[in-house]
Parts: structure tokens; sequence; C-alpha cells
């Protein structure tokens, strides 16, 4: 199998996860394009953040294969697929604060790959590091400009907005250098003009090349810049295709209609 | 490089001098005051490395003794019973430690909060259940006599003076260590395994590894504590490395200020140099360092080391 | 005949010390399931009863009456203690919590050195005879009183917890802190009964092996490090489940002090439990995660 050929950079295969019983996700299959920004999107409950579990490797999938960027990574423990080149956020924001540490020091975890910490090496090879550290801060603070934060890294995360800690989440997994991120709810708890904030963040990390998978509630968002769209419905997949196609399929707006979504109130479509 | 930075980068000369000069101040009562200090060191390099496990790397250990007592037998050991070089005994235990707490750290780091407060509380019982039963080897629970002074390169440590500034020496090294690893990306890097392990891991953090590693790691400090203590005492025994004295090293690191590398270096000067003052009984020792614990935890979460710096912040804002 | 009656013997001290891990395990479960939080000085409470009885015994006091006075001084002691401490530092972190019950075991152990020193106490037991002989097996008829104790203190702890409204708030406050708050049960009262509850059945636990155990200051790590294991494979908040491992873990205990080793037979239990921990962090009979 050549995924590259065929612009595929993530491929799910028939992925099922049970909890207690209850299937999480029941033969799950799509694939993400290199360059897209996919979203996955359902009711709560429908399997969406376990998929994203399954992908990032915080949890084992029962059956089916996941392959990134032409390797296989079912099953793998998230470090490895981290260093493939797979960033990710959480829906509830998970920053590092222990300590005191700041946002730089966030920044910078968020650059273990590049940066390699070690025992020994911080010991005996301390100037070496001191000069790669000191280039990645530099990039650290350009990174906060881009997302809109200049001037915050010396601050505790406790101190800032919630939707600030959120674009430090995201600043955090840019300095991974990602080849692909997924993204859990970013909007979720953002107002209006964060979240267009947000949009145009996305949007220009999208030209800059990096592929998305997005879960998301907020329709207008995912409707607004998602190239292709994934439904999950009780863990299976319920269609799958543009944002036009998946507004006119019946079943997704039945789903939609019958659960009486927080955000969607039954309209998936306002546009 | 402007001045301030460079003073703050020798820092550490000025504790340096304060402590070379201790023993002539003292002049006659060096001997006791030294001695006083060497037992501090030897703690201080303890508390220190506990703090890098469980104050910076966020794995609770009330099982520090364990390695502790690994490193003392082993030096203990080798020099009565086999006639081997301290220095080369010291080196032993210290890769019989490495050793150890590898093929045991990846297991016990697996297990989280009550679990691995508990396997490692039971992991200190073990080894002093060893101790006490491998008789022949061990000296059983009477313990084990006689053991040789240190040597270094032909030169003997005759009396405490010497002691002193070797082990002195030994706990700058072991700091300086210490503080570079946290100053580093590395301290971060346990810093972010500490908040939330399976966030870090997502950044390509593999922390099984790092906590393996750091758990190596503090384990040859405590290793190297152990030989220096079975060396000036001459005398060992398994009581000296019982849970109490783990619990004991608990009361150093949260009296001085969890996590901050300084601050238990602080408690455990304290917690030595307090009794020597005071003239307790050996009895109320217990007793009063539990009170101690249970007073800092409850009106002073940050330790000693935290009141210090909330006093200079004070001092600097004043001046503003 | 011969063998089999080393067999019987194995079995009853198996079952003896069992009944003990199991009483600590149970005391620990029922704190843990108010509070969240399993109580490193559990076995303080365990050598306060024990050499407080032993104490008053010594002073002329009746046995039933030292052990009726030393049960409530210890209670209240448990009860004394949440107030005081725990309450404060409610909500601050895992490893701070630990940290506490760490230092108040520091603490009671410090104060039982003061008080009793370093001797060991013992009691007469409960019924004073001779050995009886079942099956070959010479068996102290301590032996039934601490299994028949135990039996009624679980007795006592279902009927609490199932039939009296203290109990079930208190189950509630455990299941469901937020809604039993709601409901007007005081989840800082539940935990005050908890720890009193707890340090009741820690004091019965070391009371009742009096008589066979040489109890001194240091004599609580043992037994409670037995109880969180015992614990821990039942589930950590299975009353049953405690009960069963705390039973197990003695047997097994006692089998291997008779047929492999005497000497490392902690070692050899501790090495074995730290690998069913690894195995099953969750615990063997735990249904619920």
């Amino acid at each position: 199998m050549n995924m590259d050929k065929n612009g595929i950079i993530l491929k799910i295969e028939n992925i099922s996860k049970r909890f207690e019983g209850v299937h999480a996700l029941d033969g799950v299959s799509f694939s993400v394009k290199k360059g897209q920004i996919k979203a996955l999107i359902g009711p709560n409950g429908a399997g969406k953040t376990t998929m994203l579990n399954v992908i990032s490797g915080l949890v084992p999938p029962d059956k089916g294969n996941i392959y990134f960027k032409d390797n296989d990574i079912t099953g793998q423990p998230p470090n490895i697929i981290a260093s493939l080149g797979m960033g990710r956020t959480f829906q509830l924001i998970r920053l590092f604060t222990i300590n005191e540490a700041t946002v730089m020091d966030n920044l910078l975890i968020g650059a273990s790959l590049t940066l390699k910490p070690g025992i020994l090496k911080s010991i005996f090879l301390s100037g070496r590091v001191k000069r790669q550290e000191t280039k990645l801060k530099d990039k650290a603070l350009e990174i906060l400009n881009f997302v809109g934060l200049s001037g915050k890294e010396g601050v505790l995360p406790s101190a800032l907005s919630f939707g600030n800690q959120r674009l430090v989440e995201l600043a955090r997994a840019l300095m991974m250098d990602p080849k692909m991120l997924v993204l859990d709810e970013p909007a979720s708890g953002l107002n209006d003009m964060e979240v267009e904030n947000f949009k145009g963040l996305l949007l220009s990390l999208k030209d800059r090349g990096i592929t998305m998978l997005i879960v998301e509630h907020n329709m207008k968002l995912v409707m607004d810049i998602a190239d292709d769209i994934v439904v999950l419905d009780f863990g299976k997949k319920l269609a799958e295709g543009s944002p036009k196609e998946v507004c006119a399929n019946p079943e997704v707006i039945a789903a939609y209609l019958g659960t009486k979504d927080k955000n969607g109130d039954g309209v998936l479509c306002s546009k | 490089m402007n001045i301030m930075e460079r003073l703050k980068k020798a820092w550490w000369i000025l504790p340096a001098v304060i402590l070379g000069i201790i023993p002539l101040i003292f002049k006659e009562k060096s001997a006791y005051v030294s001695g006083i200090l060497i037992f501090a060191g030897i703690y201080i390099i303890l508390a220190v490395g506990l703090d890098l496990l469980m104050g910076y790397a966020g794995q609770i250990s009330v099982g520090h003794a364990s390695f502790f007592a690994i490193g003392a037998y082993s030096s203990a050991i080798l020099t009565v019973k086999y006639g081997i070089s301290p220095l080369l005994a010291m080196f032993f235990g210290m890769f019989l430690s490495g050793l150890i707490a590898w093929i045991i750290g990846r297991p016990v780091l697996a297990l989280k909060e009550y679990y691995l407060a508990m396997a490692t509380l039971a992991f200190n019982e073990i080894v002093i259940t060893l101790i006490i039963e491998i008789e022949w080897l061990t000296g059983g629970a009477s313990g084990l006599k006689n053991i040789p002074s240190f040597s270094l390169f032909g030169f003997t440590m005759k009396n405490n003076l010497h002691y002193y500034y070797f082990v002195w020496f030994v706990v700058f090294l072991v700091v300086a260590m210490t503080i570079a690893i946290v100053k580093s990306p590395m301290g971060r890097t346990l810093i972010a395994i500490h908040s939330d392990e399976v966030a870090a891991r997502t950044f390509g953090i593999n922390s099984t590894k790092y906590k393996t590693g750091i758990f190596v790691l503090v384990n040859v400090f405590a290793s190297v504590a152990g030989s220096l203590y079975a060396h000036y005492m001459g005398f060992i025994a398994p009581d000296d490395f019982g849970v109490s004295t783990s619990v004991n090293m608990l009361v150093m690191l949260f009296l001085g200020g969890f996590g901050t590398i300084y601050g238990p270096a602080i408690g455990a000067l304290f917690l030595k140099i307090l009794p020597e003052l005071t003239y307790f009984f050996q009895d109320y020792e217990l007793l009063i360092n539990g009170v101690i614990l249970i007073i800092v935890l409850v009106f002073m979460p940050k330790g000693m080391y935290g009141i210090f710096v909330a006093m200079k912040r004070k001092i600097g804002f004043s001046r503003e | 005949m011969g063998e089999y009656s080393h067999l019987f013997q194995f079995f009853f001290s198996g079952i003896t010390t069992g009944s003990i891990y199991a009483l600590i395990a149970v005391s620990l479960v029922i704190v843990y399931r108010v509070s969240q939080l399993i109580c490193f000085s559990q076995g303080e409470f365990f050598v306060f009863g024990a050499l407080f009885m032993a104490t008053l015994i010594s002073k002329g006091v009746s046995l039933p009456l030292a052990f009726v006075i030393s049960l409530f001084g210890s209670m209240a002691m448990g009860g004394f203690l949440q107030w005081l401490l725990i309450r404060r530092i409610q909500g601050s972190s895992i490893g701070n919590l630990i940290v506490m019950t760490i230092a108040i075991f520091l603490a009671l152990r410090g104060l039982a050195l003061i008080i009793w020193g370093r001797e060991s106490y013992v009691v007469r037991p409960f019924t004073e005879s001779q050995p009886i002989t079942f099956m070959g097996a010479s068996l102290q008829l301590q032996v039934f009183w601490i299994a028949g104790i135990t039996v009624f203190v679980l007795l006592l702890i279902w009927f609490f917890f199932e039939k009296t409204m203290l109990g079930l708030a208190m189950r509630a406050c455990a299941e469901n802190p937020l809604g039993a708050s709601l409901m007007g049960i005081s989840v800082n009262r539940a935990a005050f009964f908890a720890w009193a509850w707890g340090a009741a059945i820690g004091a019965i636990a070391g009371m009742t092996i009096c008589p066979l155990l040489f109890t001194q200051y240091t004599s609580g790590v043992m037994p409670m490090v037995k109880g969180f294991i015992a614990m821990s494979i039942g589930g950590l908040s299975s009353i049953m489940g405690s009960v069963i491992a705390g039973l197990m873990l003695g047997l097994v205990e006692s089998y291997t002090i008779g047929l492999i080793s005497s000497k490392f037979s902690d070692a050899i239990v501790f090495t074995l439990l730290i690998l069913v921990l690894l195995i099953r962090p969750s615990g063997l009979f735990n249904s619920q995660r």
C-alpha cells in the first residue's frame, strides 16, 4: 500500500473499541488527505473523542488498523506517534502547571522531540543544550506572536483567560512542527470573537501545509473551514463527504434532530 | 553577560566559603561541629535526590532509605569481608543500586499514587528483612562493625575534618548536578510528567524512560550517601535504614520546600542540627518530626524555602 | 496423619493472621470509601489499641473493661485526628494527603515510643485454657476469639452501612459527594465517623491479636501494609473483597512460612503481592473499574 501516492496522510481502517461492553467505536473507517482540514462530528457520546484518543495512541483499539504517513501506528504508544509528527490538543485544557511552569516552559516542553532531553546530556553538555534552547526560545516567541500571545511568555498559564489558554495549547502543539494536528473541540468555551480568531489561525496553518483532524461542536466553524466531514453516531460512521453533501444527508439530519444537541439544536447547517 | 548574571552563576561560592571556614571558627569544638555537619551533608544528598524524584518527577517514594541501605551495605561488606578498597566498593554500590533501580523502576513506577507509595514502602521493608535474615553476609540485626575509614588514592581519612571536607565536596557535586538537570530541558520534561503524564507523552516524551532514568540517578545518589555513612560511622545496623529513616527524609523534603531542590537541603540541615541545639532526648525525635511535618503541611505548604522566597519578594517590592 | 496435621496447623494460623489483615483492610476501606484517602497511619491504631489495653490490664483493670475503654479511646482518637488535621487539607493533591497521613503515622509512632518505650507487651488470652487439639493441630483458644470478633465486627459493619441512617448517608457520600452534600449530608461529618470507625476497627485488630503477638511501638507498619495489600487486591472500596483477600493473604503467608521459609516469608509475600499489583492494579475482585 502506498498512501503517499494517493495523497493520504492518515488512514483509519475498521477501528472498533469497547468500553465495559459498550461499543464506543464500531468498525469505523476513513482517511485524511494531506493538507486538508477534516472534521469529525456527531452527537455527544458518538465516540469522537475516543476516535482521537485511538489515533494519538492514548487508547489501544480492539480491532482495526491505523496508518500514519505509511507507518502502521496501531497500538503504538503516544510518544512514538508524536515522534512521527502528530500533534494534538485536548478538549479540557491540559497545560503543565507544576512548579510554576510558565507559558514559555509549556512551549519548550512541546519541543521535546527537537530538544531530546537527557539526564547525562543536561549535566555534561549543558552549553550545547543552552544554545539549542535559545534557538527554540526564539521559535517559541515567533509562534506566540503568531497566535497573538506575544509578551505572555513569562506568565503562568493559570493567569490567562480560558481562550488564551486554548491558544497556548495550540502554540505548544505547533512547537513540535507537526505534519498533522488533532484538535479536540478547540472552540468550546470560546466567545464568538475568539472563535473567529481561532478560525483564522487554523486556516493560516492550513496554508502552511499542516493537515488537521478536528472534532468540533460549533457547526458554523466546521462548515466554514472543513474540506471534508465524517459523521459518527453511536460509534458508527453515519456519513462522509463535503460539508454540502453531509448537510443534505437525511440520516445525518435525523441523527441530529433526534438528539437535540446543545449547540446543534437540530439545525445542522445554518447557511 | 553582565555582572549580576555572573554573580548569580557564582552563587555557590558563598556557602562554599562559609562551610570551608566553619571548622576554623569553632577550633577545639570543630570535631563536634563537623560531625553534625557530616550527617547533615549525607542527608542533604538523600533529600535533594528525593526532591528530584518527588518534587520534580512527581513519583512518591516512602522507601528512599532502601538504596541508602544498599550503598552502605555494599561498601561495608566489600571492605570488611573482602578487603576491597573503599573507593571501588563505593563504585560497586553505585553500580548495584543503579542496576536494581533500573530493574524494579520500570514496573514499580508504572504504579501511581497510593500504590507507588505502598510499593516503595514495601520495598524498603523487603530490603531490611533481607539484611536481617542474610546474617552470614550482613551481620543480621546486630549489624556490621569495624568498617575501615574511607581512603582516596592512598590518602586515608582519619578524622572528622577529612570526612567533613570530602562529604561536602560530594554534596556540592550532587546539588550542582541536580540543579543542572532541573534548569535544563530535562527538568521541564520531569515537570511535564509530574503535571500530566498523558499529555506529556503526546509531545513525544517517553515518560517510562525518563521516570526510570531519574529513579536510577537518585538511587545512585542515595547509594553514595550510604557508602559515606558506612565509612564515617564505622558501624551500621538495619535500624539505620528502616521506614522511619525514609519518612524522616520526607519530613526534610516538605519542611524545606517541596520541588525547590535548595529547600530540602535546608530542611535536612535544619533537622540534623536542631536536635543537637536543643538536646532533645532521642526518643522524642520521632514525635517532633511528625508534628513538624503536620505543621508544615497545614500552615506552610511551600516550606522554609517558600517563606524565604516570599520574604525576598517583599523586600524587593518595598525597594521599588 | 502427621503431615496433614501440619497443613491444618498452617491453615488455622493463616486464618488467624488473615482475620487481622482483613480487619485492618476493612478499616482502611471504610475511610477510603468516604474520603478517597488511604490512611498510612492505620497501623498505629492497631498499636495504640493493643498497648493501651495492655497498660490498663497491668494496672488491674479487668480484661473486658480494658478492651472497651481502649476501643472507645481509639475511636475518639481517630475522630479527633480527622477533625483536627484531615479536614484542613481536604481538597489538596493526593500526594499531600498521603504525606499528611504519613505525618500522623510518624507523630503517633513517636507518641507510642514516648509512652510505652521500646519494650514489647503481651496480654493474657481472653479465656485461659490449654490449647485444644483438632485433627492433630494444636489450637489456642484465642484463635476462636479472633475469628468470632472478626465475624461480629463484619456483621456490625454490614448492619451499619445497610440498615442505619448514618451508614446509608456515609455510603451516599462515598458514591456521590456533591449529591450527598446537596441532600444535606455533611461529607465532613461522614468522614469524621469513618475515621472514628476505622480507628476502632484497627484497635480491635491490635487488641484481639495482642495475646498471641508481642506488640511494640513499631508493630503497626506490617499490618498496615498487609491490610493495604488486601484492600488493593480486593479493589480498594469493596469490604467483602478485602475480607476475602485478607484471609487469602494470611493463608498464603502461613503456608509460605510453614512450607518454604520462615525467614524470608515477608520478603516472599511482598514480592508476590507487588507482582499481583502490577498485573491487576485495580484489584482482583474489582468490578467497578
